[in-house]
């Protein structure tokens, strides 16, 4: 996304003062029309992270109040007994493996079919981009066969490889427009110096594609970290569950229990809130990348 | 195949190809090899375990085509859409050319406006089920204290308004996201090309008409496109507000359910209820329809982009 200067040109129409009145009164009307979205958008969230504090009583008696006291033991028993210890583990190991092996394979993928004049790259292009069509409800049955037959299943590989799978068409989307851009030369040159193929790739293209290797780290990041369709039905074993499951299933078990499960929740958000807050502008770059590259 | 072509021709041409095998081979596997089998087990008459499989041909095909509940559950994704269309190209797009105009505090606005799309659908679909939840909600007791109880509602459980309330909910998480892809069209719109407009006296609205929203093509493009897919393969969020059954009967049930619930039974994995090969069919249908639709999309606007 790039800035706009903050300074632009101020139209010579605005000068007189009933003009710049009416300029006044459109900017308090923009803040208003804003701020009452934002607390459209935030109250929900700042309704969650209280309920994760309320007692069972609490959500009758005050259902729009603060709690009465602050259930920390939500967030102890969420831990222990909603299994959150697990499936948080499981969610971290099984993002962050999938993350890495997708990207790292995207890129050198990307690479390879970012070289149009090439055989066959247009028609491979094609094939994995073809896979942001596919339903996942259409694979799910047979992916889980396929587990089982190579013994995965019941293991976190089970879906750390269909993840990394899955992210490629997103991946190669952004990634091979960005090859695409940097000028040849550089690889002819490193050629000249003596670098092998594999040298010209880790050492001077892929050096200058991280802007983009950030976009697909964090799309494909927040989409599996949020992943639940898959992890329904693959994960079936407790010991392997993700979070957005775990939480599923303990509903299912304690459906009145709704502060651990809001504890959950919280639990489930926080480390990609916290990751939102801290790189924002990469967050925001990253996610319409993906759109706008697509 | 490819492997061995580039074993004996060991020529610069094909050194490329190595780059992509490694991706080829996972994507292969676990992508294209599943959806390849889903082809081909659509043509089976087979319940997803044990080995009782017949082969009926194009009878899961010809079943999905007459279904009446197919039918619905199509229809509630096509509802589904067209709201969100609507929701995004107007209050959307307005809150873009809002923050477009960079007030103070548009980075603040920003990053809490898109705060939704990066929380799971799973999480939002819990946090407004508690909103809604006709007891111990949020909505309904504070519409009570404000002497609006009439307006109350079981939002989840009314027939008539339990679609719209999901559909509702999917705009509150998706409302960022139109938004951040807007402001980034509008802000690579050049500057120069306003100015002109308003020195030649345009109207606000004469330069959002004429100037603004035809260089916005292609995000509106990319938008249009990707909620098109986003929405016909919509699971998550039905599920978790409304359960595998699309409650209440049935009035929130879109493809991705109805696959789901078609292929694994209503509670999860009972061999007796589930109809995999079936549910694939309409899985198989559905990937064919988002096929052609999003193409014919893509083509078509682009189009409208060239000559705009």
């Amino acid at each position: 996304m790039t800035d706009v200067t903050l300074s632009r040109p101020a139209p010579k129409v605005q000068s007189n003062a009933r003009h710049r009145r009416a300029l006044r009164f459109d900017q308090i009307g923009r803040h208003l029309l804003l701020t009452i979205v934002c607390l459209l958008v935030l109250v929900p969230i700042i309704y969650l992270l209280l309920a994760s504090f309320k007692s069972v009583q609490d959500f009758f008696d005050r259902p729009y109040g603060l709690p009465s006291q602050w259930a920390w033991q939500n967030y102890v028993r969420a831990w222990n007994e909603a299994n959150v210890a697990v499936t948080l583990t499981n969610s971290i190991i099984v993002t962050s493996a999938a993350v890495v092996l997708s990207t790292f394979l995207a890129a050198f993928a990307s690479y390879g079919l970012s070289q149009r004049d090439k055989r066959l790259t247009a028609a491979l292009y094609v094939l994995f981009a073809s896979g942001m069509l596919i339903p996942v409800q259409m694979t799910v049955l047979p992916l889980f066969i396929l587990l089982r037959q190579l013994g995965l299943s019941g293991t976190l590989f089970s879906l750390i490889f269909p993840y990394s799978a899955l992210g490629l068409p997103l991946a190669i989307l952004i990634l091979v427009p960005f090859f695409a851009t940097l000028p040849s030369d550089l690889a002819a040159a490193a050629r000249i110096d003596g670098a092998n193929e594999w040298q010209v790739f880790w050492r001077v293209m892929l050096p200058l594609v991280r802007p983009a290797l950030a976009s697909v780290v964090i799309l494909n990041g927040v989409w599996m970290w949020n992943e639940f369709f898959i992890p329904l039905i693959i994960a079936i074993k407790p010991s392997t569950q993700t979070l957005p499951v775990g939480i599923m299933s303990f509903v299912g078990v304690y459906s009145t229990e709704w502060g651990l499960v809001f504890a959950s929740v919280v639990v489930s958000a926080l480390p990609v809130v916290v990751a939102y807050v801290l790189l924002t502008r990469q967050f925001v770059a990253g996610i319409s990348a993906g759109a706008i590259k697509g | 195949m490819i492997g061995l072509s580039l074993i004996t021709m060991k020529t610069r041409h094909y050194t490329h190809l190595w780059f992509v095998l490694p991706a080829l081979l996972v994507y292969g596997l676990f992508v294209l090899y599943p959806t390849l089998s889903a082809f081909w087990l659509s043509f089976y008459d087979w319940n997803g375990f044990g080995n009782q499989m017949k082969f009926v041909g194009t009878k899961n095909f010809q079943e999905a085509l007459t279904s009446s509940i197919v039918y619905r559950a199509a229809w509630h994704n096509l509802i589904f859409f067209i709201a969100l269309f609507i929701f995004q190209n107007t209050v959307g797009l307005f809150l873009a050319t809002q923050l477009d105009a960079r007030p103070r505090l548009v980075e603040v606005y920003r990053a809490i406006l898109f705060l939704p799309v990066i929380i799971s659908l799973v999480a939002v679909g819990f946090i407004w089920s508690l909103m809604l939840s006709p007891n111990i909600g949020f909505l309904n007791p504070l519409l009570r204290a404000w002497g609006l109880g009439a307006l109350a509602r079981p939002w989840l459980s009314d027939t008539t308004w339990a679609l719209p309330t999901v559909i509702t909910v999917q705009a509150w998480q998706s409302l960022g996201w139109s938004i951040v892809i807007y402001l980034a069209g509008l802000q690579n719109i050049p500057q120069e090309l306003r100015e002109a407009a308003i020195i030649d006296g345009a109207t606000n609205w004469q330069r959002f008409r004429n100037v603004t929203f035809p260089l916005l093509a292609p995000a509106f493009t990319s938008l249009t496109v990707l909620t098109f897919i986003q929405i016909f393969r919509t699971f998550d969020v039905v599920y978790v507000l409304a359960g595998p059954i699309g409650s209440p009967a049935g009035a929130t049930d879109v493809l991705g359910t109805l696959i789901y619930r078609t292929a694994f039974g209503v509670t999860t994995m009972t061999t007796s209820s589930s109809r995999f090969s079936y549910a694939i069919a309409i899985s198989v249908v559905l990937f064919v329809v988002l096929g052609l639709v999003s193409t014919l999309l893509l083509t078509q606007l682009r189009r409208r982009e060239v000559q705009s």
